[in-house]
């Protein structure tokens, strides 16, 4: 089943939502499973325990170990996936959402190879695809083995939080 | 919503190429119904002006040495194969066979022929890859309009 199982990375900007209908969409071709991934940049998280974010209660215990507004973030955070996968599911698609911390393309590689993704919906904006920034995009590609598809939004990067 | 209605095959008739054929096939259940399938020949003998247009400009073909003929008639074949097994699949399929720089040409096709994704094949590995991801991907998925499915398969598999 070639779309049975997609990652889609989430960033909370609205280049990440682009991909949705896409998602949605590739239902009629098979897609059952989804997972929402928001990788914890380096620079974000410290001291962050290098494990697998997949429930509140779990990001809840960083409180003591990391300072509570950062935890508040990575609550709206998760919760705005949640909301998205409660979205998938009633489409009758399977949802994981989850929370990595680490490098954006290891962690979108590792999580592709660990858990049998079959398509990774990768949301970028043109902003991105610039000179300075189009490495980043490419690292992803070429970090994962399975085919990615890359939809673009004329999105100003760093603007539009969702 | 017509997401995947129409779309564009990038083919170079390589192995990866045909696995994002299996792609464009699967993309029918989720409401495809036209593809366009593009071939950009940038190695004849002789320069064309960028952007020639080998399947249906017959005067272009005229002028080519006879083993560069030879060469655009058996992509011409190619490409016709294609044809095929989209029209066996029960999709609408359109050709084109164009000579020049080879992103621009997809880009330009993918524009012209207003389609909703782009499918195309790249290496998975090793210097190639980047040279590959760094010119042809890189350059459709910067200046493409619509989405882009990049398929890989890596070299061991």
């Amino acid at each position: 089943m070639l779309f049975e199982k997609v990652l889609y990375p989430f960033d909370m900007r609205k280049a990440s939502l682009g991909v949705k209908p896409y998602v949605l969409k590739l239902k009629e071709a098979g897609c059952k499973e989804v997972h929402l991934l928001y990788v914890i940049l380096p620079s974000e998280w410290g001291f962050v325990a290098k494990e697998e974010y997949d429930s509140e209660d779990k990001i809840e215990a960083l409180r003591g170990a990391v300072d509570d507004g950062y935890v508040d973030g990575l609550i709206r955070i998760f919760r705005k996936m949640e909301e998205i996968a409660k979205e998938l599911e009633e489409k009758g698609i399977k949802t994981r959402v989850v929370m990595i911390p680490g490098e954006l393309d290891e962690t979108i590689g590792y999580y592709s190879k660990e858990y049998g993704i079959k398509l990774v919906a990768l949301g970028i904006t043109d902003e991105s695809l610039s000179f300075f920034r189009v490495g980043k995009v490419l690292d992803v590609i070429k970090a994962v083995d399975s085919p990615v598809l890359v939809v673009k939004s004329p999105e100003e990067d760093g603007c539009q939080e969702v | 919503m017509p997401l995947f209605e129409k779309t564009l095959y990038s083919t170079d008739f390589s192995p990866l190429a045909e696995v994002a054929l299996d792609y464009v096939k699967k993309l029918k259940e989720a409401g495809e119904k036209e593809v366009v399938v593009i071939h950009v020949v940038d190695d004849l003998s002789i320069e064309l002006p960028e952007g020639a247009d080998l399947l249906n400009e017959k005067e272009l073909y005229k002028i080519l040495p006879e083993v560069d003929q030879e060469y655009v008639t058996s992509l011409i074949e190619r490409l016709e194969a294609i044809k095929k097994i989209l029209e066996d699949e029960g999709l609408i399929a359109k050709l084109y066979l164009k000579y020049g720089n080879i992103p621009k040409q997809i880009v330009e096709v993918a524009k012209q022929e207003k389609v909703k994704l782009i499918v195309m094949g790249a290496h998975g590995k090793g210097l190639l890859t980047e040279i590959l991801l760094g010119s042809v991907s890189t350059d459709v998925i910067r200046n493409a309009e619509c989405p882009v499915l990049i398929v890989k398969r890596r070299e061991e598999e």
